[in-house]
């Protein structure tokens, strides 16, 4: 029962009566408030009756395995911290359970002084956990949001456990990647980044994965790969959505094996590294069009982590343009410049769509340009205007390149496909998989309907 | 096989869960024993990895040692060393002599 001193209220699950009674005992000794459960499935229904801080399972039980009982307790809750207990030693099972987020992985039998630490470092509430790299030393923010991100960052950052972070472009996803990395106990290791919409297909396979000498024409060396490169450290997949299918597969099976295996070659070998992937696209429509695998997107977003657009924290704005104009000073070596109250004012009004990245060039424009030491408002609403902001991606670019281009060839047609496909140079199931691909219904096309008054049409 | 006592010192907390704990250990004998009679090797080996997780926990090393013994020996279904490994653990129950410190 609970008693009202002690906050720490901890569900143990085992199918062993004796593992149960022995643990419950260990920690009731110590203080804490235990409630127990024999299988995965009374786990789950306990989890909303009790609300433990703390979860300790044992991996092997009948029906639902303790990797199972994780998956499902973090799907809910992924910050309550889950230990598991193990019979056997297997690596693999530690490695992937640790990717899952488990806080830690014991092997039975077990000690007592051993569970009592690893409970209370899942806890933190030992001493050593205290004194932490704060995650923040480099992310500027003051905005409540942030800080609430920034909190849940450096809750995951010392576990392996794999981080999804989303947000538009600009918005600080790589930044906060590597801050994870550098509060992570992998922080003596490298990070690893790499941008998934950059690579061609074929490339990026062997960028990946590496290859073997001769693997393929131009193989010429044999290639480690950037899975190897990070080894014991983090690796970053940066605009993961854009990853093509044929390769999403073979990643999912890399997280899931926890093997790489080089590309012409017949041997895999065990990986230890910390997934952290992002991207600026709404994967969960993506997912949706069938362009990305769900299994692969639910295994990348453990723990999922979104950046707002600079728009929805304007409080954030004068401090970072602060920031990048002591940086901007720092650089350059004559007077400290400032924004006038008006020029701050615009700026924190200004819709950013390229957002903090977009703010960091205009600052450096305006300090550049400015040859008073107060930068004025005319100059920042030059600035914003000149700026270049927010570039399409390559990828975005070439979608609505095909979208209008589809478009032109039905509306030449009249919505004919096999004379559409044949102006396109595809065959026709290419070319409905193309339309389908863009939501284009031919019907829209034919002479009875007038093509472009039609509704559907976004050209 | 001798009849003298193989003296284990268990932490006195546990004093209150050691007689349940060991009727326990009687019943997984008997459940061995039958396993055996019929060859049910992933009963011998489930019982032998529980030992194996449980015996440590509660202070008993040895019984850790033979549950780990019993399950790999179940693994890979050599019965002559099952038989003499549960009769091992049949006379590790007989002759363990409980202190608690
Ligand atoms: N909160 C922040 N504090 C300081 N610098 C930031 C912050 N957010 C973004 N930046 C900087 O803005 C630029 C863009 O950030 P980046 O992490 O590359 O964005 P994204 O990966 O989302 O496109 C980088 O130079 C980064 O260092
Ligand atoms: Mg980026």
């Amino acid at each position: 029962m609970t008693t009202k001193s002690n906050p720490y209220r901890i569900l143990v699950v085992d199918d062993d009566k004796d593992i149960l009674l022995l643990l419950s005992k260990w920690l009731t000794d110590d203080g804490f408030d235990v409630v127990i459960a024999a299988s995965g499935e009374e786990a789950l229904d306990r989890l909303n009756i009790d609300e433990p801080r703390l979860v300790i399972t044992d991996l092997f039980m009948g029906e639902m395995s303790g990797m199972d009982l994780l998956a499902r307790i973090h799907a809910e809750n992924p910050l309550l911290p889950v230990i598991m207990l193990s019979g056997n030693a297997q690596i693999p099972d530690a490695v992937k359970a640790t990717h899952m987020g488990s806080s830690a992985f014991l092997t039975k039998p077990v000690k007592q002084a051993e569970i009592l630490d690893q409970v209370k470092r899942a806890l933190r509430i030992s001493p050593e956990r205290q004194q932490q790299n704060p995650i923040a030393s480099e992310i500027i923010y003051k905005s409540k949001p942030m800080e609430e991100l920034i909190e849940l960052a450096q809750m995951v950052a010392d576990s392996d456990i794999t981080v999804f972070i989303s947000g538009a472009t600009g918005t600080g996803k790589e930044i906060l990647a590597k801050a994870i990395h550098k509060a992570s106990p992998r922080r003596d290791h490298p990070f690893v980044a790499v941008n998934c919409g950059a690579i061609p297909e074929q490339l990026l396979e062997s960028e990946l994965f590496g290859h073997e000498k001769g693997a393929f024409t131009g193989a010429n060396q044999k290639h480690e790969g950037l899975f190897k490169s990070a080894d014991k450290g983090t690796l970053f997949l940066d605009e993961i959505g854009d990853m093509p299918l044929s390769l999403q597969v073979k990643l999912l099976r890399v997280l899931q094996d926890l093997e790489v295996r080089p590309v012409g070659s017949t041997r895999s070998y065990p990986i230890d590294v910390r997934i952290i992937s992002a991207t600026h696209r709404d994967l969960d429509a993506v997912v949706k069009e069938g362009e990305f695998r769900e299994d692969l997107y639910y295994r990348l977003k453990v723990v999922p982590l979104h950046m707002l657009s600079l728009a929805e924290r304007r409080e954030d704005i004068p401090l970072l343009a602060g920031h990048f104009l002591q940086k901007h000073h720092n650089i350059g070596s004559k007077k400290q410049k400032h924004f006038s109250p008006d020029a701050m004012d615009y700026m924190i009004q200004a819709p950013w769509p390229g957002n903090v990245r977009q703010l960091i060039n205009v600052v450096d424009l305006c300090a550049t340009l400015s040859r008073t030491e107060t930068i004025t408002l005319n100059l920042v609403q030059h600035a914003l205007q000149d700026e270049p902001c927010n570039l399409q991606t390559l990828k975005d670019a070439k979608q609505e390149f095909e979208r209008n281009y589809l478009i032109s060839v039905l509306k030449i047609t009249n919505g004919h496909v096999a004379n559409a496909a044949k102006i396109a140079g595809k065959n026709r199931t290419e070319f409905y998989k193309l339309l389908g691909q863009h939501n284009i219904d031919t019907a829209d096309f034919r002479s009875e309907k007038n093509p472009l008054t039609s509704k559907n049409l976004n050209v | 096989m001798s009849n003298s006592k193989i003296p284990v010192t268990i932490d006195i907390d546990l004093e209150d869960l050691i007689p349940g704990f060991l009727t326990n250990r009687g019943k997984d004998l008997g459940t061995l024993r039958n396993a055996l009679e019929c060859s049910d090797f992933p009963v011998m080996q489930s019982i032998g990895h529980s030992l194996k997780g449980v015996g440590g926990g509660y202070g008993f090393d040895r019984m850790s040692e033979i549950g780990a013994a019993i399950e790999n020996a179940a693994r890979i279904k050599n019965v002559e060393q099952l038989k003499e490994l549960i009769e091992n653990y049949s006379d590790y129950l007989t002759r363990v002599e409980v202190r608690f410190e």
